[in-house]
């Protein structure tokens, strides 16, 4: 005692968290998740809530309920309780909350990735996720500064328990809705699920490895696609080129959703935060939450050279793509709404979880920003940033600076 | 004897007021939190920075003692 350490007690327990994670993701990757995309809180939150917006919201192509998610809440719902953490709070600052969960999830949408997967991309080779993090640390920068300045996004007041329990209960009925989508084979009649390894030809026809889906009455004929009138909608050559659909990318639900328990659980007890590290080396000169992110990129980094998924480069990455300011500019905004809103995305679902309204409201925000994102065309694709994305993150830039300053009370 | 009440604050405001409390080199210090994180990080803080801390649960927050 005395002196001053570098690395505190917890650093250990981050850096284990951080393994866990990343040794999970290349696993579920491996396991038939899309490529560098283990775990993606913001794309796994879009992908739950495209099992609801569906076609109407243009987000059919992603619709599944993300077992790993629904993991994550319930096993951090499991940890605060068994530790006597599970408090019901909430402030004035919800409101806040929610608008900065809004830009987080487009900005991320942009980038293709939260700072989580920005990390495991990193490992996975892909130096796209550079520049992403680049922009994330210029966020978190800016952030600080705001911090320093007296910024504070809401103070929590104590709620009755049974008023923490939205987070809990919403996984559990997202888990009921994943579990009757899986066992019935499709989803119940209101929703969109995309099946298991679905691909989707250029004539617009999806098929499985067992069975043709669209369009309805068509079927398998020497490796072309015949619909029921016996013309041949896409021909042999198109089907063995058609591309995955991205909901249908996905490791075994049980999997999933075990992984999903485990990072919860252990992000809870370890209070790992993938913005936090950057954020507290740069205000309050402490590492341990850096250490979870050290532990988290050589996790995924070891275990994809292991299973021959790394890959080191800017083109021809997964569900990237490689526009450089499309990379940089919305992960600027990704960092600075997650530090306003006091985490990245995965403490967010945790603090949810663990009782906390303003955090439900955050991961709320999330959710209507994935629709807008999809349903106004501002989401990238592989090709690049959507031409709205420019505008759009200019309004989100003024809106995010504009709570920034109207939170900033003299200390 | 310094108190710094962070009660209903997200990270990272319980750290950075607790790390400024400790500027004038107090001989104690308490620190009243109310969730499980602010309790862990600043109790390390605390550990780190040379003092002895105990954590008591009072209701529903934390009364986090940190003496040298």
């Amino acid at each position: 005692m005395g002196k001053k350490r570098v690395l505190g007690p917890s650093a250990w327990m981050l850096g284990a968290t951080g393994l866990v994670i990343g040794v999970f993701a290349a696993f579920l990757v491996k396991q038939g998740n899309p490529g560098n995309m283990g775990l993606c809180i913001a794309c796994f939150i879009r992908d739950i809530t495209s099992f609801f917006g569906g076609e109407a919201m243009k987000m059919n192509a992603f619709a599944y309920v993300r077992p790993e998610i629904v993991g994550i809440m319930l096993g951090a719902t499991v940890g605060a309780f068994a530790f006597r953490e599970f408090k019901a709070r909430g402030s004035s600052g919800a409101v806040y909350r929610f608008v900065l969960g809004f830009i987080f999830m487009v900005s991320a949408l942009i980038f293709l990735g939260c700072p989580v997967r920005a990390w495991l991309r990193l490992g996975g080779g892909d130096l796209n996720a550079a520049v992403g993090i680049a922009g994330l640390v210029v966020g978190i920068a800016v952030g600080t500064v705001f911090l320093k300045r007296g910024y504070i996004v809401g103070r929590a007041k104590k709620l009755t328990k049974p008023a923490g329990l939205v987070m809990p209960v919403i996984a559990v009925v997202l888990l009921a809705l994943a579990l009757v989508t899986f066992y019935n084979g499709a989803a119940p009649a209101g929703f969109a699920t995309v099946a298991k390894g679905a691909k989707k030809t250029a004539e617009g026809a999806v098929f499985t490895a067992d069975k043709v889906i669209a369009p309805p009455g068509a079927s398998m004929v020497d490796g072309a696609i015949v619909g029921a009138d016996g013309e041949v909608v896409s021909p042999a050559e198109s089907v063995s080129v058609a591309a995955g659909i991205p909901g249908g990318s996905r490791a075994p639900l049980y999997l999933a959703l075990v992984g999903g328990l485990a990072i919860g659980l252990a992000a809870q007890r370890s209070r790992f935060c993938s913005v936090g590290g950057v954020r507290d080396a740069i205000l309050i000169k402490r590492y341990d939450l850096l250490v979870g992110v050290a532990g988290l990129v050589i996790g995924v980094a070891v275990m994809n050279i292991v299973f021959g998924q790394f890959n080191l480069g800017f083109d021809g990455q997964p569900a990237a793509h490689t526009n450089f300011l499309g990379n940089f500019l919305p992960m600027i905004l990704v960092g600075l709404t997650a530090v306003f809103m006091g985490g990245c995305p995965l403490r967010q679902v945790v603090m949810a979880s663990e009782g906390d309204l303003d955090a439900v409201a955050a991961v709320l925000g999330m959710m209507v920003g994935a629709v807008a994102s999809h349903a106004l065309t501002l989401a990238s694709t592989g090709a690049g940033p959507a031409s709205g994305a420019w505008v759009a993150m200019g309004v989100m830039a003024v809106v995010t600076l504009g709570i920034g300053f109207l939170r900033t009370q003299k200390a | 004897m310094v108190e710094v009440d962070v009660r209903g604050f997200v990270c990272p405001v319980p750290l950075m007021r607790t790390k400024k409390a400790l500027e004038s080199d107090p001989g104690k210090v308490v620190v009243l939190a109310s969730d499980g994180t602010a309790k862990t990080n600043v109790t390390y803080l605390l550990q780190d920075e040379g003092y002895a801390v105990t954590v008591t649960e009072d209701g529903d927050d934390y009364r986090i003692e940190g003496t040298k």
